[in-house]
């Protein structure tokens, strides 16, 4: 008779595995990926080339030889990391500025505290925080470079971000700007901010693989829709609507791609939901109150930090208790 | 809407591939060996000596405590020798062999396919007949249904579930006996509903067996309608979900109860008895034929559809002759678990022997069994997400690597039904019930020994 495997129960496997769930996160992103291409043409092209691959880089070169473990760049968790920085930056950074990002990401914020499933912070947010505050003239540069089809809108567009404009020149500044327009091509801004609509898409297509649960993404939306509305009402002419702050700064691609890495996020759909109020109301704390015009970066590394506090609150409700 | 468990849970792949082969009996061989240790608790201790001549259906071990079970001979001819022979696991247990001669019954055996209807109105009868006759729990445990049909003095049964389920992939015995042995099944029920008191039954079954659903409910409107004692039996559909075969989960869908820590279903007022037990009660208590014989389910993704059988079994039969009687184990085949994939075990020992609980005889392949190499903890949450008891097996993981016993107390290790979810959904291939089964055995003797003092 052959040989034959004795183990302990159970004998299946779940086909998901760390890889495919990168895999597909990755998949999820390819609509924005695909929008700013075209919009940004070679130059945003160049800026995702070198951070995927300096990420892939530095994770295959610091496992190997500076922490001597197993390669981890089969879990496809780099990848994302270069994908999600490369989506944070304007489509003008230089690819040097794109190379320290990465090296923040993935070498400091990433495999300095152990690698994947021991960061505290999420690596790509880390990474943008630090060049937006080490390279703030890069990192807020949003003129449009050529790409590979044209559109009147983003074309006409050159300057501030619409929450840098209100930085400026206040809810004044914006006024006339189109909501349908932005939801299919927001004006200036991060290269993967571009399109609402092929963010959403990756968010249903990570929810219908099961990938992530809706409780982060949605809380945070709700969040920063009650608290700006609460705002808005009391006086317009000051504070900016919701659908103005639910569709700019880089909020659709921070809480539907960042907020939700597993890592750095709650473990409890309670937890998640407590995760996702506090960056709500962070990010618009930041954005009405303080001295940057966005705030979703920094809400969700500001939460993460919470996040080891939250999981000791938060436990599921268990059976018979 | 379909009722089912309210917490976490599982979908792994349906498999019921041999759901519509018929149950066919297999010839008895020409030794069989019959384990003394068939049932939860005590094992039984032998009654026959040596070279003494046995029927079908004596008793050949008698319950050795409480919780133990009448063992009953499967053929008849002579005792060759009582003593130690490895079980499936591959430990020693002692074992009856017995060399058949013919196929004799004791008296009193009904072996007649006629419908017995009218149900004995002597509570204290019915349990005897299903104490002798050896009756224990076919869902997997194996406990002893007379104990679970006696509950303590001050509980009192609300409910008798009758657990069709059968949750686990591949398995499809219980489906078949709900198609062939329908009315029996429910005559089963109406004796146990009685003995507990008049309480209503309920037979639970998954919305992927329609045709189980349809006879049942078939069955039981015929009996209500030609005999009494059948009120306030009834089919629930259940959605699909595993482990809905597990007591616990199986109470919450169909009560809405659940039943508390360490605490018994009879807390809840719940007596749940697979169907295959409610047949084994129906031929005792009907029948007067004790449980010397279960249907088991011979499948696999590698058996050609030829190969796939239900059979009716004798208990105390070389898994080996079965197999072999079956067309061979396939070349694909690097595992063989006797019972489901989630739950049941991988067989170490082909010469082990059929058991009452025995259920299947599954062929693995490699590319579905072998475990992935273990990466890191990601903290997707994705267990505690399945997990049907609401723990945490990320976090238990944890505790249970650095022995923190307090820890994984307070964080209810001790409820781990075993289930396999857990393990099953994590992607990063963390042995985490592995880990778990262990560490609750140690907080199980830990809170045992408390108790002592």
């Amino acid at each position: 008779m052959n040989k034959i495997l004795v183990s302990p129960s159970p004998h299946l496997h779940t086909k998901t595995s760390t890889k495919s769930l990168m895999r597909d996160v990755v998949i999820a992103l390819l609509p924005a990926v695909v929008v700013s291409v075209l919009f940004y043409g070679w130059s945003e092209l160049l800026v995702l080339g070198v951070s995927v691959a300096s990420c892939m880089l530095l994770e295959f070169l610091i496992t190997k030889y500076m922490l001597k473990k197993p390669c981890t760049l089969g879990d496809w968790s780099a990848v994302v990391t270069g994908v999600l920085l490369a989506l944070n930056l304007p489509a003008t950074t230089p690819w040097w500025v794109v190379f320290i990002g990465a090296v923040v990401a993935v070498g400091v914020a990433k495999l300095t505290f152990g690698g994947l499933g021991q960061n505290v912070f999420n690596p790509a947010i880390a990474g943008r925080v630090f060049l937006l505050i080490s390279f703030p003239t890069y990192m807020t540069d949003w003129t449009k470079p050529a790409g590979f089809i044209s559109n009147a809108a983003v074309d006409a567009y050159t300057g501030a971000t619409p929450l840098g404009l209100v930085g400026e020149g206040g809810v004044e500044a914006i006024k006339g700007l189109d909501y349908l327009d932005m939801l299919f091509w927001n004006i200036g801004g991060s290269a993967g901010e571009l399109s609402a609509i092929a963010l959403l898409l990756g968010f249903a297509y990570l929810l219908v693989r099961r990938v992530i649960r809706p409780y982060i993404t949605l809380s945070i939306w709700g969040t920063v829709a009650v608290f700006s509305g609460i705002f808005w009402l009391i006086n317009p002419e000051v504070y900016t609507d919701p659908a103005f702050n639910l569709l700019t700064g880089g909020l659709l691609l921070g809480s539907i791609f960042m907020a939700t890495d597993y890592v750095t996020s709650p473990m409890s759909n309670m937890g998640g939901v407590i995760f996702g109020v506090g960056i709500g109301l962070l990010t618009m704390l930041i954005r009405y109150f303080g001295a940057y015009p966005e705030g979703v970066s920094f809400a969700i590394l500001i939460m993460n930090s919470v996040v080891p506090l939250i999981n000791k609150w938060c436990h599921a409700k268990k059976y018979g208790r | 809407m379909m009722k089912t468990f309210s917490i976490g849970g599982i979908h792994p792949c349906d498999s019921k591939i041999s759901k519509d082969c018929r149950i066919e009996v297999l010839p008895v061989p020409s030794k069989v060996f019959i384990s003394v240790a068939q049932h939860l608790g005590a094992p039984a201790t032998p009654v026959v000596k040596v070279g003494d001549q046995v029927k079908v259906g004596q008793v050949i071990a008698e319950p050795a405590g409480f919780i133990s079970a009448y063992v009953h001979s499967s053929v008849s001819g002579t005792v060759k020798s009582i003593g130690p022979r490895k079980d499936l696991a591959g430990n020693n247990m002692t074992h009856i062999e017995i060399d058949v001669e013919g196929d004799e019954w004791v008296e009193g055996a009904d072996l007649t396919d006629t419908l017995v209807t009218a149900i004995p109105e002597d509570n204290k009868e019915i349990l005897d007949r299903i104490k002798m006759c050896g009756v224990v729990g076919l869902g997997g445990a194996t406990f002893p249904a007379h104990v679970k049909l006696c509950p303590p003095p001050g509980k009192k049964a609300d409910c008798l579930i009758l657990n069709g389920a059968e949750c686990e992939p591949y398995l499809t015995s219980d489906y078949r006996i709900m198609l062939e042995r329908s009315k029996e099944i429910v005559v089963g029920a109406a004796i146990m509903k009685q003995v507990l008191g008049g309480c209503p039954a309920v037979i639970g079954i998954e919305e992927n067996k329609p045709e189980a659903i349809k006879a049942m409910t078939a069955a039981v409107s015929e009996l209500q309608a030609t005999a009494k004692g059948y009120d306030g039996i009834s089919v629930m559909t259940l959605r699909k979900k595993y482990p809905q075969g597990g007591e616990k989960q199986l109470i919450d869908a169909v009560m809405g109860r659940q039943v508390k820590s360490m605490g018994l279903p009879i807390d809840v007022g719940a007596v749940v008895q697979n169907v295959a037990t409610s047949l084994a009660v129906y031929e005792a208590v009907q029948k007067n034929i004790p449980l010397v014989t279960n249907v088991m389910t011979i499948t696999g993704d590698c058996l050609p559809m030829e190969k796939q059988h239900n059979y009716k079994f004798r208990i105390g039969m070389p898994l080996s002759y079965i197999a072999e009687y079956a067309g061979g184990v396939p070349e694909e085949a690097v595992k063989i678990i006797s019972g489901g994939p989630m739950m049941g075990k991988a067989i170490a020992n082909l010469d082990a022997t059929t058991v009452k609980g025995s259920s299947s005889l599954l062929y693995l392949t490699a590319e579905q069994t072998v475990r992935g190499v273990e990466s890191a903890c990601i903290r997707c949450g994705k267990c505690a997400e399945a997990c049907p008891m609401g723990l945490e097996p990320f976090l238990l993981n944890k505790y249970a690597r650095n022995n923190m016993m307090d820890e994984l107390e307070e964080n209810a290790v001790q409820d781990c039904i075993e289930c396999g979810c857990c393990l099953y959904s994590c992607p990063a291939n963390i042995p985490l019930l592995d880990i778990i089964r262990l560490a609750k055995g140690d907080v199980i003797r830990i809170i045992r020994g408390r108790g002592q003092k």
